[in-house]
């Protein structure tokens, strides 16, 4: 299959007056066409910075190193600004959280969605016309003409949402990148734009990056995924593998947090993980989940927390041993 | 039986709103005919989607909105003939947003007294002492006294909210959406913290959200609400074991539990949530429903109640 994205060692910076942010930190994974990759964590993890990074939409003072970040074969570590903008949102298209936001409320929506096929093809007005038409009518929505030449204000939130999902597909990207795409939507909307999101991704063959802290949506999109937190990796694998057997203390504390309807005891405590998620501001040593996590040892503090890969694709962030990891969840 | 803490007879709110210039106002039903009652103690969840005017009840509950028509009684007594202090002597909300609930420019020990001060409820020296007793109630470190809340983490904004609600001791607490604002780890500690409360002070919620997992594990009541009306009310394990109306099956269908084997659920739903301006003829709810038919296009489903079952719909029938 063929690798559409990757990031070996990206690294992203950020001088603040208290010290360096560490927004992102030896973050590494790979896109193959078709295949759904979701980043999951809580808020401030550094998911959104890993996606802005791919993008190169980073804060202006932000500074972003790989070892590798190549995209479709081509190498594009030191890509300029010219280049990049070339291949975004036309190779590659990202689908932000907030439709109401993100859409311009000056302009109608056909005149948002040609835009980017006029920028970056050579194409004329009627060509783009047709390819927005086309699109609308593949998100679902009904009497394209019309709403063509509405403004996003006169939409509901699920159709705002459609449409920025058919303005991401207008130049045929080979990866998408959704950013928490149903967060602000109602449950019932929230299942069908998903679906629908995943049945274009199949038809075109996109890679897709979904960045969520749902874990009810990872659980049933993502092929793989990798739980991040403070700005690393702290454990990924298959879906299946995440779940049935998470082996960091953080994802099997967070699936603990979240009642499940049929699994937990309606009115029973539910699980949680003590303190904050820390700042990464300054020198950081040790493992950054040892303040919160019920298992730290004294090594936990002075020892560096390297990525364990214990089979292909798999692979946690933690001092303990696979089996003791296993055996300490049964014992809570 | 024991007196409901909080009834509601027929509630209906109607905003009149400009349909454009040179256009005469028309009426928008936010809520239409609403009956429910909440016994001493339990939990009623409140759930639907954003528009079905579930915050509109909240706020006719404080009477931040006025009934349009029909009552609402707390302990007995109507809400229209009680003084707005008086409501809040009995009822506290907790709102959505921490980040935009609190005041930015007041600290911590004077959010939590304004339900006293605007009361005149005691002494300033008592309510010091009451303020270090309910900050450790919800697990507040006693040194945020004096902080402001842009020092605060979300997860401690919220609980300086529900310190703030359950200063007064009310009876009823009105939970609006108190966790959607919230990480995952942190939601969980917040609901952990209602549950214990619950248990501790006697208290009655009524708690509103659209995430369907969390009303299970909260609620002893659940009722759905559709366009302004209940279109379905039972117990919570009832309606979760067995929902009868379509709308509350599809809601059912569309939570999202982690579970790596399943895919995404088909809900049959449509796409578009209808215009509360225009609502359909007949059950508001037949352009969206599989089932419906011609009569659901004419007729207004009435409600029938079969084992403490409410249920609005035409063809109610389980979906097992």
């Amino acid at each position: 299959m063929k690798t559409v994205l990757e990031v070996e060692n990206l690294y992203v910076n950020l001088p603040l007056p208290a010290g360096m942010l560490h927004a992102v930190g030896n973050v590494s994974f790979h896109v193959n066409q078709g295949e759904t990759i979701s980043l999951v964590g809580e808020s401030g993890c550094g998911k959104s910075m890993t996606a802005l990074a791919v993008m190169n939409l980073l804060p202006r003072r932000g500074v972003r190193t790989a070892d590798v970040f190549s995209f479709e074969g081509r190498n594009l570590k030191n890509a300029c600004d010219s280049e990049m903008a070339d291949i975004r949102g036309n190779k590659m298209a990202m689908i932000f959280q907030e439709p109401m936001t993100s859409l311009d409320p000056c302009y109608t929506i056909g005149n948002q969605l040609e835009e980017a096929y006029l920028q970056h093809r050579k194409a004329g007005r009627r060509e783009a016309r047709d390819r927005a038409v086309f699109l609308l009518e593949k998100v679902g929505i009904t009497a394209t003409d019309n709403r063509m030449k509405q403004y996003p204000h006169q939409l509901s939130g699920g159709l705002r949402q459609r449409v920025m999902i058919a303005m991401g597909l207008m130049c045929g990207p080979s990866l998408i990148i959704a950013d928490e795409p149903t967060t602000a939507l109602d449950v019932t909307i929230q299942a069908q734009i998903l679906r629908l999101l995943v049945s274009l991704q199949k038809e075109f063959k996109m890679g897709l990056i979904l960045i969520t802290h749902d874990l009810g949506v990872v659980s049933r999109m993502a092929d793989r995924l990798a739980v991040m937190y403070c700005g690393e990796v702290v454990e990924t694998g298959t879906r299946e593998e995440v779940f049935e057997r998470p082996l960091h203390p953080y994802t099997r504390g967070l699936m603990a947090c979240i009642p499940i309807p049929g699994k937990t005891k309606p009115g029973e405590k539910l699980g949680s993980i003590a303190g904050i998620v820390p700042t990464p501001i300054g020198e950081l040593t040790g493992c950054s989940f040892r303040n919160r996590c019920p298992y730290a040892m004294p090594e936990c503090t002075t020892t560096a927390n390297e990525l364990k890969e214990i089979a292909p694709g798999r692979a946690y962030r933690c001092l303990l041993s696979p089996e003791s990891c296993t055996e300490k969840w049964k014992q809570a | 039986m024991e007196e409901p803490i909080i009834k509601t007879a027929n509630v209906t709110k109607t905003y009149r709103i400009s349909a454009g210039a040179f256009k005469g106002n028309r009426s928008l039903r936010a809520v239409n005919g609403v009956s429910i009652s909440v016994k001493r103690g339990s939990v009623l969840g409140l759930v639907g989607e954003s528009g079905c005017g579930k915050s509109t009840m909240a706020k006719m509950i404080l009477r931040i909105e006025e009934i349009s028509s029909g009552e609402i009684y707390i302990d007995g007594k109507a809400v229209s003939s009680l003084p707005r202090r008086q409501i809040a002597r009995r009822v506290q909300p907790i709102f959505q947003d921490p980040y935009s609930s609190l005041n930015p420019r007041k600290n911590i020990a004077s959010i939590i007294t304004l339900p006293l001060r605007a009361l005149k409820t005691g002494s300033p020296s008592e309510w010091d002492a009451k303020v270090d007793e309910i900050m450790k109630v919800v697990g507040l470190a006693p040194r945020l006294k004096f902080n402001y809340p842009n020092q605060l983490s979300g997860g401690q904004r919220q609980r300086v909210a529900v310190a703030r609600a359950l200063i007064m001791h009310p009876a009823l607490v009105l939970c609006d959406e108190p966790t959607s604002a919230l990480d995952v780890s942190v939601q969980s500690q917040i609901l952990n913290l209602l549950i214990d409360l619950r248990k501790e002070f006697g208290l009655t919620y009524i708690l509103i959200s659209h995430n369907l997992a969390v009303v299970q594990h909260m609620a002893s009541r659940v009722a759905v609400m559709y366009l302004g009306r209940i279109v379905e009310e039972a117990d919570s394990q009832m309606i979760f074991r067995n929902p009868l109306h379509p709308y509350t099956q599809a809601l059912l269908k569309s939570v999202l539990t982690p579970d790596p084997h399943q895919g995404l659920p088909e809900t049959h739903l449509g796409i578009a949530y209808p215009n509360p301006i225009d609502p359909p003829s007949g059950c508001p709810f037949h352009p969206r429903c599989p089932k419906a038919d011609d009569r659901c296009t004419r007729e207004v489903p009435q409600a029938s109640v079969k084992d403490d079952h409410l249920v609005e719909c035409h063809y109610p029938e389980s979906a097992a």
